[in-house]
């Protein structure tokens, strides 16, 4: 039970807390510093020999998501529990027992910070306004208390920062998040969420200079089971809310028609995003992969191709041909142009936006704000509504020898007295 | 209209970086050669460049149609502004003359570094349209402009330990319990401010990029900062870390402040990148 005991308190302490803090600080700036979430290659060509390898084994290419980070968080959540469990009866106890005018008296000499012939107005001028009045042994005494509830302040912190935690690693587990992207007139499933969500428009709003003010997708979503569908707009900050699901304007790239003739009868058409690729229906060997697109080609200062502005002014689409699996070719196309391989042609044509769209629900955001709002408030109580005392009693010669503590920033506290003191015989003189 | 207001924002920008030179010049000669009355000129002259730096970063937003707080130079100015701000604070409260001498130079150099930034204003990319944006970035200027005042005390704090058997710094710094105190009141109002700035902008994320917590390094560097301060507050009060070990955290403190603005948006990009 000893041995419990010690482990217990070791791990529930305040050095253990800021053992793990110091921990965290350091994975944090190791995530920030290593570029996270790369393939392996890129450590071991960045990095190459040992520190590749140190990168790799302690995950530190993937540093918020490794097993050590979420142990040693873990760890946090436990230690705040516990220190939590720990002080509630303490503050309970502090609350009662230690902001009396008992305790006060068992501490106190009687020597006083100030002096005073009227003590009721000191304490008045002091901002406290409920006095506990006590004859002891013949002899007065004043005591005063305010802000009890600032004892509260670390405490509600540490349990708001609980929630937090707790609402975040249930949300890493419980989220559900599906990227969606089409030109408008696009139908696709949400994952295996059973809904069906429908581009039904995507508009660019631009400024005079050209300068894109806002993306807006219409949107429709439909529960596939029912058949009940609902439609709504989604753009940048504000988020479509639909059967529980919230719908966000994500990004947006361009979009081409590709179509495919073989000895010039058309065989296939279909519209391809950036990044897309399609497969020769009778030779599916045969790839073809939209790369990027220029709205208004032009050629870099460096020989490359890039685009003169974001305006329709001259389309060229960067493409390039696959044959099991080996590049055979590489160029951009312009508007009017075309490619022939063996028997077949392609040729690009219609560029149009196409819209990315996150659909997500995460059944715990609530509970992650709710932790950040009881923080906050943890914290204003606990900076601001200090714990503060002042007690009296009349002294040998008569005059009220005044004593006080704040439990944080006591000497402000006293400067604040003797000034008070200082004001109230200023104004007696 | 809007070139007039942003060439008369280029004059009252220069107005203002010249009183700012002015009123650290006074506070030098006030604490160096102990001229008690300069400390009132000081003071006003320290006041008179907040109002211009106000009206100039008013005049910008005027200008560009928006709250100036998006990019490094808006940053920049407003983050001198938030030291200037609680600089006034904290020597109006705590009848705190000498914070001026300390405090006025970090505000030189905060808007000196603003100076050398593009000043050229552009429209906003539609993520940043938000109203979030203007309580996510003055909670930001509250908070580093407290964490400012933090440094300036605390170094005020260990130059005073430092030269104990100099009658000067004795005399012309408060005593060493009240430093401290002063400095932790400023921390205290800086991590309360930058907790809110977290919230503010997980709550903002959480609208515009559907995430409110992404690893991105600004955020991460932000809870980094977060920490430091936590860990400072900890051993402050369950350790009785007072004084110097306090005084040498809060200047740590700043140094991480420092690297989470202009740090991460140069060295390291991510989704603020543009901030």
């Amino acid at each position: 039970m000893e041995q419990l005991k010690k482990v217990t308190g070791k791990l529930f302490s305040m050095k253990t807390a800021i053992g793990i803090l110091l921990l965290l600080t350091v994975a944090c700036v190791l995530g920030s510093v290593i570029p996270q979430g790369e393939a392996e290659s890129y450590y071991t060509s960045t990095y190459p020999g040992n520190p590749a390898r140190l990168i790799l084994l302690l995950e530190l290419n993937d540093v918020f998501h490794s097993v050590w980070f979420v142990v040693l968080t873990a760890f946090l959540c436990l230690n705040l529990l516990g220190c939590n469990l720990l002080r509630f009866p303490v503050i309970l106890r502090q609350m009662r027992e230690d902001y009396t005018l008992d305790k006060r008296l068992k501490q106190w000499k009687g020597e006083g910070e100030v002096e005073t012939d009227d003590v009721d107005g000191l304490f008045r001028r002091m901002g406290f306004s409920k006095v506990e009045r006590r004859t002891l042994l013949g002899k007065e005494f004043r005591y005063a208390v305010r802000n009890k509830i600032g004892l509260w302040g670390a405490w509600l912190t540490h349990l708001g920062m609980l929630i937090i935690m707790i609402g975040f690693a249930l949300g890493q587990m419980k989220t559900v998040k599906y990227n969606v992207y089409g030109i408008p007139g696009t139908t696709k499933q949400v994952g295996d969420t059973g809904y069906a969500l429908t581009i039904e428009d995507f508009d660019v709003t631009l400024r005079e200079d050209n300068t894109v003010e806002q993306y807006t997708a219409t949107l429709t979503v439909t529960d596939t089971a029912t058949g009940e569908a609902h439609t709504g707009e989604a753009s940048v900050n504000h988020p479509l809310n639909l059967f529980g699901m919230k719908f966000y304007q994500n990004s947006m790239g361009w979009a081409a028609q590709v179509d495919i003739w073989e000895n010039d009868q058309p065989l296939q058409s279909q519209v391809l995003c950036t990044g897309e690729f399609l497969p020769v229906e009778d030779k599916p060997e045969l790839v073809v992969m939209f790369n990027s697109f220029y709205p208004d080609l032009t050629t870099g200062p460096n020989g490359m191709p890039t685009s003169a502005s974001s305006e329709l002014n001259h389309p060229g689409y960067l493409y390039s041909v696959y044959y099991n699996g080996e590049v055979i070719g590489m160029n951009v196309l312009e508007e009017e142009d075309e490619i022939t391989i063996d028997d077949y042609t392609v040729r690009f044509s219609q560029p149009q936006h196409y819209t990315l769209i996150t659909a997500k629900h995460d059944p715990f955001t609530g509970l992650v704000l709710a932790g950040g709002l009881v923080m906050l408030a943890a914290l204003l109580i606990a900076f601001y509504l200090r714990t503060e005392e002042l007690w009296a009693t009349p002294g040998e010669n008569g005059r009220w020898q005044v004593a006080g503590r704040s439990r944080k920033g006591g000497v402000i506290f006293l400067d604040k007295l003797r000034e008070a003191a200082g004001e109230q015989k200023e104004r007696t003189l | 209209m809007t070139n007039q207001f942003l060439q008369m924002e280029s004059v009252l920008f220069y107005v203002t970086l010249a009183l700012y030179v002015v009123a650290t010049a006074l506070y030098f000669v006030f604490f160096a050669l102990k001229r008690d009355k300069l400390a009132k000129p000081a003071n006003g002259i320290l006041l008179a460049a907040f109002a211009v730096h106000t009206l100039t970063l008013v005049v910008r937003g005027l200008g560009a149609g928006r709250l100036p707080l998006t990019n490094q130079y808006e940053f920049a100015t407003s983050f001198a502004w938030g030291i200037a701000l609680c600089c006034l604070i904290f020597i109006w409260r705590f009848r705190f003359q000498a914070l001026g001498t300390f405090a006025s130079p970090v505000v030189f150099l905060v808007i000196g570094y603003a100076a050398m930034q593009s000043r050229e204003v552009r429209e906003l990319m539609p993520s940043l349209r938000s109203g979030w944006l203007a309580i996510h970035v003055m909670t930001a200027i509250i908070s580093y402009g407290s964490f400012g005042v933090a440094f300036a005390v605390s170094l005020m704090f260990l130059l005073r330990q430092r030269n104990q058997n100099s009658a000067f710094w004795q005399q012309n710094i408060p005593q060493e319990q009240k430093l401290d105190s002063i400095s932790y009141r400023a921390v205290s109002l800086g991590f309360l401010f930058l907790t809110l700035v977290i919230v503010t902008g997980a709550i903002w994320a959480e609208q515009a990029w559907g995430s409110y917590w992404s690893w991105d390094p600004k955020e991460t560097w932000a809870l980094i900062t977060w920490i430091i301060y936590a860990i400072y507050l900890h051993l402050r009060i369950g350790k009785g870390w007072k004084g110097r070990s306090a005084a040498i955290f809060a200047v740590v403190g700043f140094v991480c402040v420092i690297f989470t603005y202009i740090g991460v948006n140069t060295l390291l990009p991510g989704i603020h990148s543009y901030a």
